[in-house]
C-alpha cells in the first residue's frame, strides 16, 4: 500500500540513495506542478517526502510546501542555511563535510559513500554515531564488491559493532543502519520503491524512484493528470520476489533500481547485493549476542545462525510451501 | 531393437542432465518461413572463426561452472547448414580441446541441429555427418503436406515454396537417422491441414512428430473449433488406421490436461538460464531466444560475452523462476495447466514490462482446446484395446513423444 510521496523539487535535487543524479541541470518543478503533486498526495493520503535541491527555493515554493505535513531531505552542500536547519534528513556526499558538520542528536543523516572511502575512514564513524539520532550509510558502488571486498566489510562491521555494544551496554540506543537495523526487526523493511513510495518528479510524472527517472526519463510510471500506471505492479512486492522471500537480511534495502542494473530484473538481487546484506545481517547478530552478555535486551528477536551469504546459493533447499500458499491467496485477491 | 535404443538415448539426453550450448553461426536462411519468430534475420551476422574459438576457450576452460554430466553442442541459424565449413571447424577444435583438457565432457557429447535440410544432401554436410555419425542429432524441418508446408515455409525473395527440395532428402536422413523426429510448426493459417500433414509425415516413414502451435498472439477468433475439429479428425485417423502402435505425435499425450500442485509443480517449464547461446558479435544469452534477432519488442538479453564471459547475475532470475511468481491466478487455478507450454523468450517479448517474470497466455484456447481432444484420444484408444485386450500389452510397450517445445 502506498504511503510516502517523494517529491523530486528539481532536477538537481540531491540525491540520497544508490544512484547519481548525473550532469543534470537546474530544472525547478513548475509551481502548478509543485501543488498538484501536493493535492495528489493529500486526497491519495501520502506523507510527503521533499528532496531538495543545493539552492535557495522561491518564497512561494516553500509556502506550498508548508501547506502539507511533509518531511525535508536536504544536502549538506544546500546554501540555504534556515533550510538545513530545518532538515529532517540531511545527506552528507563526502566525508570531509561530514567532519566539519554540526551535529545534531535529534536528527538522521545519510553518509553516501564509495567503498573505498568507507574502508579507509571507518573508523571516523564511531564518533559520528554517538552524536546522531540515526546515520544511515549508502554504499554508492555495492554493485562492485570483490571478495576481497566482503571480507574488508565484515571485519569493519565488526569493529564498529563493539563500539555500538558499548554504547548500548551504557544505556544509549545509537541507530546505525547496518548495524542496528536487523536486530529491531521482525520482518523484512526494505526500501518499498513502487510499493509504499512513489516519486514525483519535475516533469510531472511518477517514477518508480528518483534512480529510475535520472536513468530514463521515459521509464514513468503515470502522470499528474492521469494517475499511477505501474505495469506489472506485483514484482515490486516481496512475495513476487524468489530470493528475497526467502530472506532474513531483513534490513537490506532490497534496491529495486539496482536489482534492474545488475540483473536486469526488478524483484532480483545481485548476488553482491545479497552477500552485503547478510555480512550486515550476521554482524548484527553477534552484536545481539554480545550485548546479551550484559543481561536481557530485545528478546522477541531470534536471528537464527545461517551458512550462506547469499540465499540464491541454497536455492535448492527452500522452504516454499507456505510462501505459495501466501502467493496464490495474494493473486486471488488481486488478479 | 536398434531405433528403440536410439529413442531412449535421445530422451536420455534431453532429461537435464545435459548442458545445451548453442552456436548462432548466422542470421541468414535461404527461407522466409511466414510465423519464423527470428524477425531480425540478415546476411551479415556470420559467425567468425576467431569468434567461436574464443567461445570454445572460454568455455572449456570454466569447466567448474558447467557441472552438467554431459553437453550438447547445438547449431542454429537461420539455416546452421549454410555454414558447414565453420561448423566442422569448431566439431574438430571441440573434440581436440576436449581431448586434450582431459574435459569431463570428452565422449560425453553431441552435436545437434535443427535445419530446413534444403542442402542435407550436399558433399560438405555429408562428409561432415559420416565424419561425426556417433555424435550427431539432425532434425528436419517438415510440416506436413505440400500445400501446408509451403503455406509457410517459402523461399525470400521469390516465396516459392521449399517441400520439394526438403522432401527429397528425407530418405537419406531417415537412412542415417532412423529415429529422426521432425518439428511441425502450427500457426491461424495451418489449423485445416493438421490431419492430413501428420499422416503425411508418417507415409514419408517420419515415425516421431514433434508438433507445436506458435507461442505468439497470432490466433483469430474461433481458432480453437477448428484446431479442435483438426485434432479430433487426426485422433480417429491414428487410432482408427492403427498409426499409435508405432508412431508418435506429441499431440496426444498422457500428462495433459491435469491440475498442477501450486508446491510440487512449481518448476519453470523452459530451460532459459540452463542453456547458453553465442552469437556471432561474441554475445552471450540464457537462450537463443533472448538474441535481437529474435525480439519483436524488446532489447537482447545479453549475459555476458566471450572476453568477458557470463556475468552470473544476470542469470539470476532464470535460475529462480518458477511457475506460481510468473503466473496469473487464471492459470494458478486453470484444471487443465499441466502439459501447458510457454517459452520463456516470448513471456519477454510480450510482456507489460522487461520482465522475464510475466506469462504470455496467447495459447490458452488452444491449449483448452488440445486438452479436450487429447481426452477424447486416450478414451478412445483405451477403449478399443480394452475391447480387443490389449491395453496391457500396448501400456508395457507405448512409445512417447519427444517433449521438447521449442
Amino acid at each position: 500500500m502506498l504511503e510516502y510521496l517523494i517529491i523530486q523539487l528539481d532536477d538537481t535535487s540531491t540525491s540520497y540513495c544508490h544512484y547519481e543524479i548525473g550532469a543534470k541541470e537546474h530544472k525547478l518543478m513548475p509551481l502548478e506542478t509543485l501543488k498538484a503533486g501536493i493535492r495528489f498526495g493529500m486526497l491519495e493520503n501520502l506523507m510527503i517526502q521533499f528532496v531538495y535541491p543545493d539552492y535557495k527555493l522561491p518564497d512561494d515554493y516553500a509556502a506550498a510546501i508548508e501547506s502539507i505535513d511533509h518531511n525535508k531531505i536536504v544536502s549538506s552542500l544546500c546554501e540555504d542555511e534556515a533550510l538545513k536547519a530545518e532538515a529532517d534528513v540531511m545527506i552528507f556526499h563526502e566525508w570531509t563535510g561530514l567532519s566539519l558538520a554540526q551535529l545534531d542528536e535529534k536528527k538522521s543523516y545519510v553518509l553516501r559513500t564509495a567503498k573505498a572511502d568507507l574502508f579507509d575512514r571507518y573508523l571516523f564513524l564511531k564518533d559520528v554515531i554517538s552524536k546522531v539520532m540515526r546515520l544511515n550509510i549508502v554504499i554508492t558502488d555495492v554493485e562492485t564488491f570483490t571478495e576481497e571486498d566482503f571480507e574488508k566489510y565484515k571485519q569493519i562491521l565488526h569493529i564498529l559493532s563493539e563500539h555500538i555494544e558499548k554504547a548500548y551496554v551504557a544505556g544509549k540506543s545509537p541507530q546505525f543502519n547496518i548495524l542496528t537495523d536487523r536486530m529491531m526487526l521482525e520482518k523484512m523493511n526494505n526500501c518499498g520503491a513502487g510499493i509504499s513510495n512513489i516519486t514525483l518528479a519535475p516533469n510531472g510524472k511518477f517514477y518508480i524512484c528518483p534512480a529510475f527517472y535520472y536513468e530514463n526519463e521515459e521509464d514513468c510510471v503515470g502522470n499528474l493528470e492521469n494517475g499511477l500506471d505501474i505495469k506489472n505492479p506485483q514484482l515490486y512486492k516481496l512475495d513476487y520476489a524468489p530470493i528475497c522471500r526467502h530472506c532474513d537480511a531483513y534490513q537490506c534495502k532490497r534496491c529495486i533500481w539496482l536489482n534492474r542494473k545488475t540483473t536486469l530484473e526488478v524483484n532480483t538481487p545481485s548476488h553482491e547485493q545479497c552477500v552485503v546484506a547478510h555480512l550486515e545481517r550476521n554482524a548484527s547478530r553477534e552484536m545481539l549476542e554480545n550485548i546479551r552478555k550484559h543481561g536481557s535486551f530485545m528478546p522477541q528477536i531470534e536471528i537464527k545462525e545461517i551458512d550462506y551469504l547469499d540465499p540464491f546459493d541454497v536455492r535448492e533447499h527452500w522452504d516454499e510451501e507456505l510462501l505459495q500458499q501466501e502467493l496464490i491467496k495474494y493473486h486471488q485477491e488481486n488478479y | 531393437m536398434g531405433e528403440m535404443q536410439i529413442r531412449e538415448d535421445a530422451r536420455a539426453w534431453q532429461s537435464g542432465m545435459a548442458k545445451n550450448i548453442t552456436f548462432i553461426v548466422t542470421k541468414d536462411c535461404q527461407l522466409a518461413c511466414k510465423y519464423c519468430y527470428l524477425v531480425g534475420k540478415n546476411v551479415k551476422e556470420r559467425m567468425s572463426w576467431e569468434t567461436a574459438k574464443t567461445f570454445i576457450d572460454y568455455v572449456l576452460s570454466h569447466e567448474d561452472d558447467f557441472p552438467e554430466e554431459s553437453v550438447i553442442w547445438d547449431f542454429i541459424g537461420g539455416e546452421p547448414f549454410l555454414e558447414i565449413d565453420l561448423i566442422d571447424m569448431i566439431c574438430d577444435y571441440l573434440k581436440q580441446r576436449m581431448f586434450e583438457l582431459n574435459h569431463h565432457w570428452f565422449n560425453s557429447y553431441r552435436f545437434s541441429f535443427s535445419t530446413n535440410g534444403i542442402n542435407y544432401h550436399e558433399p560438405k554436410v555429408q562428409k561432415f555427418i559420416e565424419k561425426n555419425r556417433e555424435h550427431l542429432s539432425i532434425g528436419i524441418t517438415i510440416d506436413g503436406t505440400e500445400k501446408k508446408h509451403d503455406l509457410n515455409r517459402v523461399y525470400k525473395i521469390t516465396e516459392r515454396g521449399s517441400y520439394k527440395d526438403v522432401v527429397r532428402n528425407i530418405p537419406l536422413w531417415l537412412k542415417q537417422f532412423p529415429g529422426g523426429g521432425t518439428k511441425v510448426t502450427i500457426s491461424s493459417a495451418d489449423i485445416p491441414y493438421i490431419t492430413e500433414s501428420v499422416l503425411h509425415l508418417y507415409s514419408l516413414g517420419i515415425h516421431e512428430v514433434n508438433i507445436n502451435v506458435v507461442f505468439e498472439d497470432v490466433w483469430q477468433e474461433g481458432d480453437d473449433k477448428k484446431f479442435e475439429e483438426q485434432l479430433l479428425s487426426l485422433a480417429d485417423a491414428i487410432i482408427d488406421g492403427g498409426y499409435y502402435q508405432d508412431y508418435a505425435c506429441s499431440f496426444f499425450t498422457e500428462q495433459l490436461g491435469k491440475p498442477l500442485d501450486p508446491v510440487y509443480d512449481n518448476n519453470n517449464w523452459c530451460g532459459a538460464g540452463r542453456m547458453l547461446s553465442v552469437d556471432a558479435a561474441g554475445n552471450l544469452y540464457p537462450c537463443t531466444r533472448f538474441a535481437q534477432y529474435s525480439l519483436r519488442e524488446k532489447n537482447a538479453w545479453i549475459i555476458g560475452n566471450i572476453k568477458d564471459g557470463i556475468d552470473k547475475n544476470k542469470l539470476r532470475p532464470f535460475l529462480t523462476l518458477d511457475r506460481i511468481t510468473q503466473s496469473n491466478s487464471e492459470c494458478l487455478n486453470c484444471e487443465i495447466a499441466s502439459g501447458c507450454a510457454w517459452c520463456q523468450g516470448e513471456n519477454y517479448d510480450a510482456a507489460d514490462t522487461p520482465t522475464v517474470f510475466q506469462r504470455a497466455t496467447a495459447i490458452c484456447k488452444m491449449h483448452k482446446a488440445r486438452v479436450r481432444a487429447n481426452n477424447y484420444y486416450w478414451n478412445k484408444l483405451y477403449r478399443k484395446l480394452e475391447l480387443e485386450g490389449k491395453r496391457e500389452e500396448f501400456e508395457k510397450n507405448k512409445k512417447e513423444s519427444n517433449p521438447t517445445i521449442c
